[in-house]
């Protein structure tokens, strides 16, 4: 079973497509990386799964049911955009409010439970219009958990954050998907962050999905590429020409693709008489494999 | 770690107890509704006070009551006015609440608390359901705060209190029983302009003035109809709680009130449904 299925969904404004007949497939249990630039789609997408937007077509399937289904609305959780808090109430208040929506036994335990997830025990008494950018991303993450959600929709979650706010938010991530064992969507620019926790990746632009692959199948498709650099490198990047098949230079280093023996590097280097002062083997990260993918996709 | 996955969907009642459970929360944790009883309570009490000011010239105005219970309504069923106190009594209540309704119904939109609401809730009747109990139950209220400023102000002032007390008590349980069907508008228009906050507010109070029975009035008056015949909109049947109510106008007010509550909630939902939630 998947937790979402959306077959052939189209959303339009003004006549143009935000989402243009979109297939997309999350397994249960994923950390699915919802990926696209600016305006792509995204944000309607998951809008159009929480229910926020009527689609002009398509099905969403939520844990096999449609997505209208109460029964499967009411586990998920969303943080799309803000936290979507009162912001004169406090913290508590704001939980409170939303155990309350759930119709949850125990609530006072049940935010203390999340507070404790989103590293926020002390600050239940807080304005939330006192709280920083950080703080309110994570509030929204106690919001959407509360109750036993058995998906959660994360929009950006992490844009905006400082380095440590970051840190925080993707610790706060991998404890939810480990410990509380829920489905999470989750969109982000930040592809670095993304490629820590993410099972699952789907591509979208200009409302399509263009690729959706698993964390594994990506591991397999990324390129292996030696980083180096000598002091001559024009030389050395003609000499390499020869005998290797994928040889770029820039910023004063050399990147030979798809060769996995370092040392073999290094000895055509010495016989050819160029001395290596630095070396590094590296995997083309999902950073470059999307840039990489859209490129080509504008080629096209 | 995986878990067994198992979906229940809740009960109507399950579901409306929630989402009435946050507006109630909410209606009492925010100073608004506090200062819109008090706002209720004061304005009829200044009426009455101001009724027996002084004028520029040092004579007393010409009270605008004869009777105390006239602050709370009117003589008999006065579809359109002829002076401020013809207007100025509970029915006002009906506009302060229009107000009040607007703005906290805006809030929910401007703070994306709504996302909330949808995302756990896909029946958008419950929305409607709720947001026009709350409102209704919030402006309910208010009539018994302007009912308490009232009758203070114009036991102040001097007024006369004879009254039948069954019409008074009929009058007031009737103005409270037609605050569901002003809230199912509000909720109503709310909904159509939930994008809008400022015209949201304006429409509430335009409405809430019972303007448009004016209107419907010269319309019935050149049809020939009965003028009870206003009685069908919720301002007539409003006006129509008087001093001179019977068991009929109570009857009147429950099925006009409960008629336009069905209707706006209805549209709300089909809206809701059919079109973005923001």
């Amino acid at each position: 079973m998947n937790a979402i299925e959306i077959r052939n969904l189209s959303k339009s404004f003004r006549g143009m497509y935000a989402v243009d007949h979109l297939d997309m497939t999350v397994p249960v249990g994923a950390i699915y990386g919802f990926i696209g630039e600016n305006g792509s789609g995204k944000s309607t997408t998951e809008k159009l799964i929480c229910g926020h937007l009527v689609a002009d077509g398509g099905e969403i399937k939520l844990f096999g049911r449609p997505h209208d289904d109460p029964g499967v609305r009411v586990r998920v959780g969303a943080l799309i955009e803000n936290a979507g808090c009162f912001p004169g109430s406090s913290v508590y208040q704001n939980l409170r409010m939303q155990t309350i929506n759930l119709g949850l036994k125990n609530p006072d335990d049940e935010i203390k439970r999340v507070l404790k997830i989103v590293r926020m025990e002390d600050s239940a008494g807080i304005k939330f219009k006192s709280c920083s950018l950080g703080m309110k991303q994570r509030i929204g993450i106690a919001m959407a958990l509360l109750g036993d959600p058995a998906l959660l929709i994360l929009d950006e979650p992490i844009n905006g954050l400082d380095t440590d706010g970051m840190r925080i938010m993707r610790e706060i991530l991998v404890d939810i998907t480990k410990n509380l064992g829920c489905t999470v969507l989750i969109s982000s620019h930040i592809l670095g962050e993304l490629e820590k926790i993410a099972t699952h990746y789907g591509i979208i632009r200009q409302g399509k999905m263009i690729m959706e692959l698993s964390a594994k199948d990506m591991d397999s498709r990324a390129q292996v590429f030696t980083t180096l650099k000598t002091r001559d490198t024009a030389g050395a990047v003609r000499a390499l020409s020869e005998r290797f098949a994928d040889v770029r230079a820039g910023d004063g280093h050399i990147r030979i693709f798809d060769v996995d023996d370092t040392a073999a590097i290094v000895y055509y280097l010495m016989k050819n008489g160029h001395i290596v002062s630095e070396i590094k083997k590296n995997k083309v990260g999902l950073e470059e494999y999307y840039i990489e993918l859209m490129s080509k996709k504008e080629g096209e | 770690m995986t878990r067994e996955l198992k979906f229940e969907s809740p009960s109507f009642k399950t579901r409306i107890k929630g989402m009435l459970g946050v507006d109630f929360y909410r209606l009492f944790h925010t100073p608004l509704f506090y200062i819109f009883l008090a706002v209720a309570a004061i304005i009829p009490a200044m009426v009455s006070a101001m009724t027996m000011m002084p004028d520029q010239n040092g004579n007393t105005m010409e009270p605008l009551y004869s009777n105390v219970w006239q602050i709370i309504a009117a003589s008999k069923s006065l579809y359109v006015i002829e002076t401020i106190a013809d207007y100025a009594n509970m029915n006002m209540v009906f506009i302060f609440g229009g107000i009040m309704v607007s703005i906290f119904i805006g809030h929910d939109y401007k703070s994306g608390y709504v996302k909330q609401l949808f995302t756990t809730h896909a029946k958008k009747q419950d929305y409607m359901i709720s947001k026009s109990l709350v409102c209704a139950f919030a402006m309910a209220c208010m009539c018994i705060t302007y009912f308490i400023g009232g009758t203070l102000g114009g036991l102040l002032v001097g007024y006369d209190t004879s009254v039948n007390i069954g019409s008074l008590i009929i009058a007031i349980l009737g103005k409270m029983i037609m605050s569901l069907g002003w809230a199912s508008l509000y909720t109503f228009l709310n909904v159509i302009f939930r994008k809008y906050f400022g015209v949201s507010i304006a429409s509430s109070f335009f409405f809430g003035t019972g303007i448009l029975i004016i209107g419907a009035a010269a319309v019935v008056e050149s049809l020939s109809l009965p003028t009870s015949f206003l009685n069908i909109f919720l301002y007539g049947a409003s006006v129509n709680a008087s001093l001179a109510s019977g068991i009929g106008t109570l009857i009147t007010c429950i099925t006009v009130s409960a008629v336009w509550t069905v209707i706006y909630n209805f549209l709300g939902t089909k809206l809701l449904s059919h079109s973005d939630v923001y």
